[in-house]
């Protein structure tokens, strides 16, 4: 069933340019660089010089000149030096225990940024160093022998049926492995702050973020101020992709401590070295399966240990692994599931939140192993997908029942038709000897879970306003108020259609200003595909009751108390047909009332039901589907391999813009390429390899592929408009999709990310398949 | 410390005349001293091309240049694209085409292809995915900028055969 009501809505499903594009093509809009605040001062971070040790003493160097610079360490922290997301073990600036290489030991800030710099390097540290563990392989190495001696920061378990026992009756098991590496979110406009100190005690941030209100209250306990005195703005933001998700605490609480000793404004913006080396990245993985099959395809039970390295402290690492471990198994039928998530630590930078969130990491696994699957069964991948893969009322591994708005199968069978799956299938050379060139064609097929996790929605009761105000010029404005951030992805322009569509007026007459603390009520944060189905739902019942109200205001007071409808831009009367434009009416309304504010919140259907505890239920309101095919050429005599084409289809709800979210499936899939294939960060000495944009690489305008891209429609059917969120799902599937094309062309299957034409020479020495 | 060295430059069709550090970068100079933020910098190193200014007509990387060598020389930023207050058709085809997301990279991107389309009026998909090799972006993957730039070229071709009224090929 494809719901496609379109009637009812004007500017909902329509393309219209973004609404700060005119800014964004002239350079008006203001990045955290641009603002001028006179006497800024500038910060620096004095960093640890080991990845783990004991701290035993910080000293200044006497000979500098430390006359024009100020210091902060923790004995300046007015309140406690903790960095408080989901685990309370990172302090602000260390004092005792050193986790990482480069943890922060003192601020620094200076008139100028060459001498805070130079300050910064004149600090000695004196540190009893220990051994320490930095890679996802060396955790693992030691996992495998005893998880007991590693730090364990979150784990979590999921079980349904009895996945030991089943797996005694399975005709098949698999066991595999498979890993990924580090993934920099690289947005081009590095991290950066200012803090402006207020006369009246308030503490002003604003800067490149995605979420005003982790900054405000994670920093209120640091700072030892009430929420009321901290004030955190959002400037235009150079992307993001989770990277400004929790990081910006961090160097917002910089800023604003040393701005608390300074008395002034002061801002850090990270060069591209610091950004990449101290900053977050998407978590390394470890996915250990043991599946068993039935001969005739059937998903008997499905056994799981998803491991992530959480790098030095807890942040937001629990919630990454949830949604891999909600991922894991997902998007086939299977009655015995036994999947155990793990965070330990290394002696790495946190890692945290990067676009899927865990998502992409568990699909990385498991539809590779998909694909093995269905060859020891002696099926095709796509007939073994066709048959296992969920269906409306069909129920996901926590026993959740998928009662509507299910793209599945739809997505799946449409790509694989449009592609020519079957046929290209058999043309694909499996390390033929004797060929230049092996083709291979691959695929995936994935949900992703719209909304938080779990209970997330239900605990978070998304807030949002609607401000009918006067503008400048003296013409009214509707304008959105969330904390929901536009960084690149959209959130300015597809909510003001969704707001216009409600109240029945043209997108022209709203507007949505950047999200100010002091103005928008707590929306959640811009995170986890959220905010076109969560704000967007939200801001459209906040624009019906506008509607309402201004609709009976103009029937009292202009039209004789006739029943009234605000409708393409018009207030119309409904028995003398008399009409006027909506500015009219606006106009009237705001010089009889003065301003308007509309309020509402989400919530979530009360049949969504979940157990955090145990992990049953419905672990997400909603899921968005996706169906990715790749198409590769391995060059025999290099094994340097490239994607030709790819073909997908998603299912992601109500489109509300079809070209801004044909945006984020392009620039999506681009950024899942280079996670499959290009982007790779060694550890060397404790420190990322690839530590500037030289080394590391991320897609260029010549390295896409030809891309076939079409949506479906199944929007969620308890809110209008009922988009399921696009932001992530294109990141899920493609480096399994090009994983298992690589087999198909080479007859050797790659478990680990990145993809390269080494490991793919070497398992083809391994197999001994170059002959040639 | 440094010395300061006087140059005489032009911006965005304005001479200005200043005293600069013999060090101080031309990504600097334009952004903290003529506080023309348009200009983004992104990587410090030539890589990103977020920071590509026309220099005497020529995309060039201010991160890599010296604002002394701004002297006797004429510069253009993105600022200085619109004319009359009428953006460039580039910016307008970025615009209707959604050439950009976060916006970050845009400046680059315009300033890179300005120069390009005056030499390539018609241009196919791969000579503009070409001649974009060496600008980064992060969020569109490149396809709405390349669907931009097509459309400006069509558009500049059609203006300028209404003007000198030779058909414009397509
Ligand atoms: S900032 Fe100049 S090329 Fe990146
Ligand atoms: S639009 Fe964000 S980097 Fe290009």
């Amino acid at each position: 069933m494809t719901v496609q009501e379109r009637g009812a809505y004007r500017v909902i499903g329509q393309g219209i340019p973004r609404l700060d594009a005119a800014d964004k093509v002239s350079g008006k809009a203001e990045y955290a660089d641009d603002f001028h605040v006179p006497d800024t001062w500038y910060g620096a971070v004095v960093r640890a010089p080991v990845a783990c040790g004991k701290l035993k003493s910080l000293s200044r160097d006497p000979a500098f000149d430390w006359s024009q610079v100020a210091v902060v360490t923790p004995e300046d922290i007015p309140g406690n030096n903790i960095v408080d997301m989901m685990g309370r073990d990172m302090p602000f600036i260390a004092h005792d225990e050193i986790q990482y290489l480069g943890e922060p030991l003192a601020l620094v800030a200076a008139p100028s940024l060459h001498v805070a710099k130079q300050a910064a390097a004149h600090f000695k540290v004196d540190v009893e160093e220990r051994p320490a563990l930095l890679t996802l392989q060396e955790m693992v190495a030691v996992y495998k022998e005893d998880p007991a001696k590693l730090h364990k920061l979150s784990g979590q378990t999921i079980r349904k049926g009895d996945a030991a026992s089943a797996l005694k009756d399975a005709d098949i098991v698999l066991e595999r492995e498979y890993t990924a590496g580090h993934q920099e979110q690289l947005y081009i406009e590095p991290q950066g702050m200012v803090a402006i100190p207020e006369r009246d005690g308030t503490m002003f941030i604003h800067g490149s973020m995605q979420c005003p209100y982790y900054i405000n209250p994670e920093l209120c306990e640091t700072l030892d101020i009430p929420p009321e005195k901290l004030r955190v703005k959002q400037s235009a933001v150079g992307g993001a992709f989770g990277g400004k998700e929790e990081f910006p605490t961090l160097i917002a609480g910089y800023c604003a401590l040393l701005a608390l000793k300074t008395k002034r404004p002061i801002k850090m913006i990270y060069d591209r070295n610091q950004d990449i080396l101290y900053s977050t990245k998407r978590h390394p993985s470890w996915s250990h399966y043991r599946v068993g099959v039935m001969k005739d395809g059937t998903i008997r039970a499905i056994e799981c240990d998803f491991v992530l390295d959480g790098g030095a402290y807890t942040t937001l690492s629990p919630v990454v692994m949830y949604r891999g471990i909600l991922h894991a198994a997902m998007g086939y039928r299977c009655e015995n599931v036994s999947i155990d998530g793990h965070v330990y630590r290394t002696n790495t930078f946190p890692n945290g939140a990067f676009r899927g969130f865990g998502a992409p990491q568990a699909l990385w696994a498991w539809e590779s192993l998909i694909d093995e699957l269905a060859a020891a069964c002696g099926m095709t991948p796509d007939a073994f997908r066709l048959k296992n893969c969920l269906h409306e009322g069909d129920v996901t591994p926590t026993g959740g029942l998928l009662r509507d708005s299910v793209g599945s199968p739809e997505v799946l069978e449409k790509t694989l038709e449009r592609c020519q799956f079957a046929e290209k299938w058999q043309q694909c050379s499996r390390g033929k000897s004797g060929e230049r060139l092996w083709y291979g064609i691959g695929l995936s097929f994935f949900a992703h879970g719209s909304g938080f996790t779990g209970d997330g929605e239900a605990r978070m009761k998304s807030k949002v306003a609607l401000d009918l105000e006067t503008r400048a010029d003296g013409t009214p404005i509707v304008n959105v108020r969330v904390s929901s951030t536009e960084m690149g992805q959209g959130t300015g322009t597809i909510l003001p259609q969704v707001a216009a569509d409600a109240l029945g007026i043209d997108v022209t007459h709203v507007d949505y200003p950047m999200p100010d603390t002091f103005k928008v009520p707590d929306s959640g944060p811009t995170v986890a595909s959220r905010t076109a189905m969560v704000v967007g739902s939200t801001i459209y019942s906040a624009g019906q009751k506008m509607k309402a109200d201004l609709e009976s205001f103009v029937s009292e007071t202009l039209f004789d108390g006739q029943p009234t409808e605000l409708v393409e831009n018009q207030f119309r009367a409904e028995y003398d047909n008399r009409s006027i434009p909506f500015v009219e009416g606006a106009a009237a309304y705001l010089a009889s009332h003065g301003p308007f504010r509309v309020y509402d919140q989400f919530k979530l259907p009360d049949y969504v039901k979940w157990d955090q505890e145990n992990f049953v239920g419905d672990a997400y309101p909603a899921y968005a589907w996706g169906c990715n095919v790749a198409e590769v050429e391995v060059d025999t005599l290099t094994c340097e391999f490239r994607v030709t084409k790819v073909t997908a289809f998603f299912d992601i709800g109500r489109i509300l813009n079809p070209v801004l979210a044909m945006g984020q499936v392009q620039g999506g899939l681009i950024q899942a390429l280079g996670y499959a294939m290009m982007e790779k960060l060694a550890i060397k000495a404790g420190k990322y390899d690839a530590d500037r944009m030289q080394t590391y690489v991320i897609p260029t305008s010549v390295d896409g592929p030809e891309m076939d891209l079409h949506f479906v429609e199944y929007p969620w059917d308890h809110c209008q408009p009922g988009a399921k969120g696009v932001g992530e799902a294109p990141m899920d599937g493609l480096a399994p999709a090009i994983a298992n094309a690589l087999e198909a062309a080479s007859g050797v299957r790659l478990r680990d990310l990145p993809l390269t034409p080494e490991r793919l020479f070497e398992e083809l020495s391994r197999s001994q398949r170059l002959t040639a | 410390m440094s010395e300061l060295h006087t140059i005489q430059t032009n911006i965005n069709g304005k001479p200005v005349e200043a005293s600069v550090p013999g060090r101080l970068l031309l990504s600097d100079f334009i952004r903290e001293e003529l506080r023309l933020t348009g200009t983004h910098v992104g990587c410090e190193h030539g890589v990103c091309g977020a920071c590509t200014i026309l220099y005497d007509g020529l995309p060039s990387r201010s991160c890599l240049m010296l604002a002394v060598q701004a002297d006797g020389h004429e510069i253009v930023t993105v600022e200085g694209l619109a004319s009359n207050g009428e953006l460039h058709p580039l910016q307008e085809a970025f615009k209707a085409k959604h050439g950009l997301q976060c916006g970050y990279c845009t400046p680059g991107f315009l300033m890179t292809l300005v120069p390009f389309l005056a030499e390539h009026p018609d241009p196919d998909e791969a000579t503009v995915r070409d001649a974009i090799s060496g600008n980064l972006c992060r969020c569109t993957g490149y396809q709405s900028i390349v669907d931009a730039t097509l459309l400006a070229a069509r558009q500049m071709r059609e203006k300028a055969g209404a003007v000198d009224g030779s058909e414009a090929t397509s």
